[in-house]
């Protein structure tokens, strides 16, 4: 059980003592408490945990969607209060917009800033040729399947080359197969630029694969109940999965999540 | 979220063209004749009943008086038509910006949605007469009518369209800081149109009533008026021409909506 701290200088990303509660009828609920996390830029961490642990509330927070109860967040020395231009996110659902293209979904940031498209088609075909579906830019969210139009998605977050990626569970409403398609394409895709990144997932190897460091979220209110790094270099493969380190880091977090949530489901 | 959901249509045992054209012959050969056998009968039990025809005038007496008093009708139609378009777009515009104000503005939308509504349940018929006291004869009361009973829907279809855009497309533009206009012009108004375009098909029937009901009680031109002049005289085949003429004209404005509704729909739809 090793925990992971900043590499020594800056963190581009600094979470102190973070909590949020939500007011319900009856009172508040406590769904975070004291997170503390600092990552080091050009890291991509997982966050980990089962349904309800408060993840994606973390993540929405990091966002600037949802305002944090307690503590601070700060991205790149600046306070995190609002969403900002230098961050992308991707969601669960890709929420592509029905009557635009591919392509012209993967420019729609562009369009909302308000930036020339000139300068910014060729890297949005690029984009998507690295994720494999150029065939299909000119093509409607209706034609494409749901692999595709997360693909785009990708896409949609990186073409105004944000400083930190969001994701939040984004291949969970996807099969198997797919899934692992994507781990590779966004492990692909991701290296050309090396932005911090955080993603969010219930799906342990999933984290172990994709990220340098495994954070997991655990108890009610969630906490940080284990700071996992890992050892692998890159580019990895999906054959990691089948070493021995992968599945003995498998089982460690697996470990760590199931002693929590038998405490959470003991009261 | 991955993938439409398609449902499939039970295939026919004995497949092939020819069911398919069997298909498309039954939609519209079949009302088509079920109409013609209608008028026959009826042309047929006028005769056979001897009704007179100030009561019911036979379909083939129907069409010679329409030919007859061709120009008659057609000189009137312009303004009903006129004014219903009039009538429609006045509408549109007033309740569609009601429909936004009411979106935008909680204040708005709780002082005045129930007051809308109460309005609304006014037998809007019997307050045309209040119109023309004041707002004369012309063309003013009668396309305050048609506004009166028109913009109904168009502030329901606006209201529920700007609402239609689902939580997860809101959440997105606001990671990208979008500002209020751009996701009104980009997100809301493309998702609402479909809405809209059904209170508008909506509304242009209505609009025409309106007219109608207006002409009724200005008297002074339009088929409305067409209708109530010859009812009074008893000549009951010029009342059915206009009816038909009234029918036409209403059908042509209501399948301008329709077409538009199919141009823009097919950029703006899925």
């Amino acid at each position: 059980m090793s925990a992971c701290s900043a590499k020594s200088g800056q963190a581009f990303v600094r979470l102190s003592k973070v909590g949020k509660s939500f007011r319900i009828e009856g009172g508040t609920i406590e769904v975070l408490r004291h997170i503390s996390i600092e990552v080091a830029d050009r890291q991509f961490i997982s966050i980990l945990g089962p349904s309800g642990c408060g993840k994606s509330t973390l993540l929405m927070m990091l966002a600037g969607l949802e305002p944090v109860s307690a503590g601070s967040i700060e991205i790149g020395g600046q306070a995190m209060r609002t969403p900002r231009r230098d961050v992308g996110v991707i969601f669960q659902d890709p929420t592509l917009l029905p009557w635009k293209s591919a392509l012209e979904n993967v420019l729609f940031p562009i369009e909302i800033f308000r930036l020339p498209f000139a300068k910014y088609q060729a890297r949005a075909e690029a984009l998507l040729e690295l994720v494999g579906i150029s065939d299909a830019r000119h093509r409607r969210p209706r034609q494409l399947s749901g692999g595709m139009r997360q693909r785009v998605a990708i896409c949609r977050a990186l073409i105004h080359e944000p400083k930190l990626l969001l994701m939040d569970e984004p291949f969970s409403a996807l099969d198997a197969i797919t899934r692992d398609e994507l781990n590779v394409t966004l492990l692909d895709i991701w290296e050309r630029h090396h932005q911090t990144a955080f993603f969010v997932t219930h799906s342990i190897r999933e984290a172990v694969f994709l990220s340098d460091r495994v954070v997991v979220l655990g108890g009610r209110p969630g906490q940080v109940v284990l700071d996992v790094a890992i050892p692998f270099a890159r580019p990895r493969d999906l054959s990691i999965g089948e070493s021995l380190d992968f599945n003995r880091i498998c089982g460690e977090l697996r470990q760590a999540i199931a002693e929590n949530h038998a405490r959470r489901v003991a009261g | 979220m991955t993938q439409d959901l398609l449902i499939a249509e039970p295939k026919p045992v004995h497949d092939g063209g020819a069911h398919a054209f069997g298909r498309l012959t039954r939609q519209t050969v079949l009302p088509v004749l079920t109409g013609v056998a209608l008028l026959a009968i009826w042309e047929v039990s006028v005769e056979f009943a001897g009704l007179r025809p100030a009561v019911l005038p036979a379909p083939s007496a129907v069409l010679q008086t329409m030919w007859a008093n061709r120009e008659l009708l057609i000189v009137n139609a312009i303004p009903t038509a006129v004014e219903t378009i009039g009538g429609f777009a006045l509408s549109v515009v007033f309740g569609g910006l009601l429909g936004i104000l009411l979106s935008y503005s909680t204040l708005a939308r709780d002082a005045l949605y129930p007051n809308v509504i109460l309005f609304q349940l006014i037998p809007k018929v019997a307050v045309a007469p209040l119109f023309m006291l004041w707002l004369g004869i012309g063309w003013e009361s009668r396309l305050a009518i048609s506004l009166f009973i028109a913009f109904f829907p168009i502030v329901i279809s606006t209201v529920s369209g700007l609402n239609a855009a689902d939580a997860a497309i809101l959440r997105l533009c606001d990671s990208l800081t979008a500002t209020r206009t751009q996701v009104f012009f980009k997100i809301r108004l493309p998702y609402s149109l479909p809405f809209l375009f059904t209170g508008m098909k909506i509304s242009m029937t209505l609009a025409i009533i309106g007219v109608i009901v207006g002409e009724f009680i200005t008297s002074q031109r339009g088929l409305g008026y067409i209708i109530l002049f010859a009812g009074s005289r008893l000549e009951t085949a010029i009342v059915m021409a206009a009816l038909l003429v009234l029918c036409v004209v209403g059908l042509v404005l209501y399948g301008l909506v329709a077409l538009a509704e199919q141009i823009i729909m097919k950029r703006f739809g899925e």
